[in-house]
């Protein structure tokens, strides 16, 4: 199982020194997973999900109540390293 | 009798009867949990504004005003549930410093009654785990014996509530999340049916199965805080629109001709004889009341664990894929680029069991994979629920234990992620049908660990379940017996 392929898809890093633990227990645990008759043909049942009206509502947070969680802010905006040359 | 090993229904009748305040009640909690939180460890963050909320409630009652039979009832509210003001972690260093802006809707309900918010009490991590010790921010011991784990992952509601640090509480329930610590823990816990509880401001896990349910020191105390919760919320887009029974005042002790079924795929190699032995008295309790037992088979149930991981993980990988560091919670502190700062926030912000559920969601939905795995487990979710629509034609409620095993020591499956996940074979049924199940305890291992029955309904079925629960609980005289008062 290549660990650092699905770590990359989820945007996480292995330390060096707990990758063959993670290996191991993945290994594991996929193999678990794989316990699954042949359900070819069964239908699947989808939950009933019912979609509010989409409008505008103005009674929402303010500006300073978001911003008191952003781990890093500057000018009232959210703060993020440089993304383009 | 302190007033912290009283249930919500007594303390309720003495409040309206000015037996006692809410002020007085809530003092003796505190009290209660400072002379026990040092060895139980069931609250990440106390509410320092509980005593102006029982200093309103006497205020409002001195004044005539017509209050919810709950208000002044001290609760203890599991930390995934959003409340405003308040830290709320999900036990993760991800979310350490989180306060959120708003009130979940079961908060607001909560309020509204005003009932005394204790504190958020500890968990695994983001839900992930059967034992709270994947908590990033501390250890929570079996009020009972403190060398065993409260279960999880609502491990810190059950205790606080099994120790009389709190008369009520909130869990939330993705895979046996309330009904495995409530078992470990002797006390009541039920997870609704799905819909039935708005999700509204639970912090999501695995959204199609999440839902938050009450927790109690007898049946009718989760009844009542249920009738509380429930209801249609705009705010939730799988929220049942329909009414509810008050269950509290619907509850109703006849069994007579109530057909139980005992799918004997739960009282298999896997489940201790001790745990077996308990359930299989207490169903004759129900029996000699007039419960008619028989035997069914739910067959599937040898897929239910690889389902739920497949399932549970997979959207897990989905929902926690907001946590990257930007708008909120945990950033790690030095970076080159946006690249570099996601990965080093998600692997410095969550712990092992995070990253390996979110790594096999990752990899069940991995382009090549995702038929073997995801789909499969769609279609094998299908036959798990229809095997129950089958089952509730020749039975009412389905009896099974709660959990495999009383609760195991601390440590003892930490390091061993495949057997932890296998405990959760009994409960991870009714979410992946949605079914409604309660946990109640029906008895005790040689050295005093509880053990937990389990009681599946059909879908909206609440009611049922209770009364069905709260027949048990009248034949044996009430729960007073799992009441962990000694610490």
């Amino acid at each position: 199982m290549d660990i650092q392929h699905i770590a990359k898809l989820a945007a996480l890093r292995i330390e060096p020194e707990k990758q063959e633990q993670f290996c191991q227990d993945m290994e594991a645990i996929v193999a678990m997973v794989s316990k699954l008759p042949d359900a070819a043909g069964v239908p699947v049942t989808d939950g009933a999900m019912m979609l509010r009206e989409d409008v505008v509502r103005t009674e929402a947070f303010s500006r300073d109540e978001l911003l008191q969680n952003a781990p890093c802010v500057k000018d009232g905006c959210v703060a993020v390293p440089r993304t383009v040359g | 009798m302190r007033l912290y090993e009283k249930t919500a229904a007594e303390l309720s009748h003495m409040l309206q009867q000015r037996e006692c305040s809410a002020v007085e009640l809530l003092t003796e909690v505190q009290s209660r949990i400072r002379q026990a939180e040092d060895t139980v460890g069931a609250y990440i963050t106390l509410n320092e504004r509980s005593m102006e909320c029982a200093k309103a409630v006497d205020a409002a009652r001195h004044r005539g005003e017509t209050l919810h039979p709950l208000a002044g009832i001290p609760i203890a509210v599991k930390d995934n549930i959003s409340t405003k003001g308040l830290r709320t972690t999900c036990a993760s260093r991800m979310l350490e410093h989180y306060v959120p802006p708003f009130d979940a809707s079961v908060m607001q309900k909560i309020h509204a009654a005003g009932m005394v918010l204790m504190g958020k009490t500890n968990m695994d991590e983001f839900a992930m785990g059967s034992s709270t010790e994947t908590s990033c921010l501390q250890q929570t011991r079996n009020p009972h014996h403190p060398d065993y784990v409260p279960g999880g992952s609502s491990g810190g509601s059950a205790a606080a509530l099994a120790c009389g640090e709190a008369i009520l509480a909130l869990g939330s329930d993705t895979g046996g999340s309330i009904r495995q610590p409530a078992a470990f823990c002797g006390v009541v816990g039920l997870k609704p049916t799905y819909g039935s509880v708005s999700r509204y401001g639970l912090i999501a896990y695995a959204s199609s199965f999440d839902q938050i349910g009450p927790m109690g020191r007898s049946v009718r105390d989760a009844a009542m805080l249920l009738s509380l919760i429930c209801g249609h919320d705009p705010m939730d887009a799988t929220s049942a629109r329909r009414k509810y029974p008050d269950f509290a005042a619907e509850l109703n002790a006849d069994v007579q001709g109530l057909r139980i079924g005992i799918p004997k795929e739960y009282f298999g190699d896997g489940v201790e004889d001790a745990v077996k032995e308990a359930a299989m008295k207490a169903l004759g309790v129900l029996e000699a009341r007039g419960a008619v037992l028989k035997e069914i088979s739910l067959p599937s149930t040898t897929y239910a664990i690889s389902t739920y991981y497949i399932l549970a993980s997979a959207e897990a990988s989905s929902n926690l894929a907001r946590y990257d560091g930007v708008k909120f919670g945990y950033r790690t502190p030095v970076y080159d680029s946006l690249a570099e700062m996601y990965e080093k926030t998600r692997s410095e912000g969550f712990g092992d069991e995070v990253k390996r559920r979110i790594m096999l969601g990752s990899y069940v939905l991995s382009a090549g994979f995702q038929d073997a795995y995801y789909q499969k487990a769609r279609r094998v979710q299908g036959m798990i629920a229809r095997e129950f629509d089958g089952a509730f034609r020749e039975c009412d409620v389905i009896a099974v234990p709660t959990a495999p095993t009383p609760a195991f020591r601390i440590g003892e499956h930490r390091n061993d992620p495949v057997r932890m996940y296998s405990s959760d074979i009994c409960t991870v049924t009714a979410n992946i049908a949605g079914l409604p199940a309660i946990s109640i305890p029906c008895g005790k291992t040689g050295v005093g660990l509880p053990i937990g029955l389990q009681l599946i309904g059909d879908r909206f079925d609440e009611q049922r379940l209770l009364n069905t629960a709260y027949a048990y609980e009248e034949s044996v005289g009430g729960f007073g017996d799992y009441k962990a008062v000694g610490i």
